[in-house]
């Protein structure tokens, strides 16, 4: 049960994320990879992962585990770093002011994150309301605004946002079914970390003198 | 007891086998899976047909359809170039074959051509549809042996392609009235 979580089921999740995560779907379909940007934000969440507790990386790579069972360990590491890399790119706006105070956001987010140290749980829903929030955003917000037409909608965020040059927050709006497609990207992402084989606490807990202390696993 | 122990002998070693299976599974299904997303990545198919025509010509058994290709080499020999290119694009969906791809660059020249002037739009298709029957030409060389075209290789076509979008003291000589289309 667990080897084929650990060789198929979470890797195929990771990689259907690397897939949906770079459609785009406008006049043309095309597969955006992920720029080396949110590549190297992606090693930052990895580390906030394994920092977690919810990815064990000695349980994927071991000297007491086979060569097959650590290649599957390393292409699962693998994986996840590209999952991560395209669920956060998918979420970062495509130009303009958002991007660029998208992709600082979610840089000091995962400092932020990483210097918490939090567990398993409030990581997992760190994610799920930091992704949730910024898919509102780029999805409802943003291509709201930018969307061609005067919406009741349109109106009442122009509004919220007055004041603002509204050029500086215009965007190419996608097909609508981007905007699903991304969601399915991030739900699996999500749904890939909470699969991961993970502690339930992590192993380090600084203590009150500041050095780290390995707290046994309940 | 003994028949106890040799059972969860044979049960383990069952597991075992089991694991390193799901575990070799897992591993081809993954790479294949990567490899596939990498190949969508760097051709960019637009189409279904494209995809499932890029992915028969990786294995080696993508095919044109050789009634539409029939019909498309009538048309094109009928000057009808706009019927033509429909039937090619349907002989070579997935954008897979070199020598359709020939044809449609052909047929973009022989519309544009004018006495006159050529029509820089119709030159620039024909200019992209060389530069894909190149690349997918083995070793990007090109030869289609037919009588009725005056130029049989991709390097002719495409630079007389880029020729006629070039605007230079050629185009105020007023002998290219007299001049052929190939």
């Amino acid at each position: 049960m667990r080897a084929g979580r650990e060789a198929i089921v979470v890797p195929v999740i990771f990689l259907t994320v690397l897939l949906l995560g770079g459609l785009r779907i406008a006049d043309t379909a095309v597969l955006v990879p992920p720029s080396p940007y949110v590549l190297l934000l992606a090693v930052l969440l990895v580390r906030v992962v394994v920092q977690s507790g919810a990815l064990a990386p000695e349980l994927l790579l071991a000297s007491d585990r086979s060569e097959l069972a650590n290649l599957n360990g390393v292409v699962l590491l693998a994986t996840l770093w590209l999952a991560s890399a395209q669920a956060l790119a998918v979420l970062i706006p495509e130009s303009g002011v958002p991007r660029l105070a998208f992709s600082v956001f979610f840089l000091i987010l995962l400092l932020n994150t990483a210097a918490a140290s939090p567990d398993r749980h409030r990581l997992l829903r760190s994610l799920a309301v930091t992704f949730g929030a910024a898919f509102v955003v780029k999805f409802v917000v943003l291509h709201g605004l930018s969307a061609p037409g005067d919406g009741a909608v349109k109106r009442a965020l122009l509004a919220l946002v007055d004041g603002v040059t509204a050029g500086a927050l215009v965007q190419e709006v996608p097909r609508p079914i981007t905007a699903y497609i991304a969601l399915l990207a991030v739900a699996l992402f999500l749904l890939g970390v909470f699969l991961l084989p993970h502690r339930e606490r992590s192993p380090y807990r600084e203590l009150s003198d500041g050095s780290n202390a390995i707290v046994r696993a309940r | 007891m003994k028949s106890t122990l040799e059972r969860r002998s044979c049960g383990t070693i069952d597991n075992g086998m089991k694991e390193t299976s799901t575990r070799a599974l897992g591993l081809g299904l993954v790479v294949t899976y990567a490899a596939l997303i990498g190949w969508l990545y760097a051709r960019q198919p637009q189409t279904l047909a494209q995809i499932t025509g890029g992915l028969t010509d990786v294995v080696g058994v993508y095919q044109v359809d050789e009634q539409a290709l029939a019909d498309a080499l009538r048309f094109f020999r009928n000057d009808q170039f706009v019927e033509a290119r429909i039937a090619f694009e349907r002989a070579d969906p997935a954008v897979r074959d070199a020598r359709v791809q020939f044809y449609i660059a052909y047929s973009y020249y022989r519309q544009g051509w004018g006495r006159v002037y050529h029509d820089d739009r119709l030159y620039a298709e024909g200019l992209d549809a060389i530069d894909r029957a190149m690349a997918l030409a083995p070793g990007g060389r090109l030869v289609v042996d037919d009588p009725a075209l005056a130029m049989h290789t991709g390097e002719e076509l495409k630079g007389e392609l880029e020729a006629g979008l070039r605007f230079d003291a050629s185009d105020f000589n007023p002998m290219r009235v007299f001049g052929a289309r190939k």
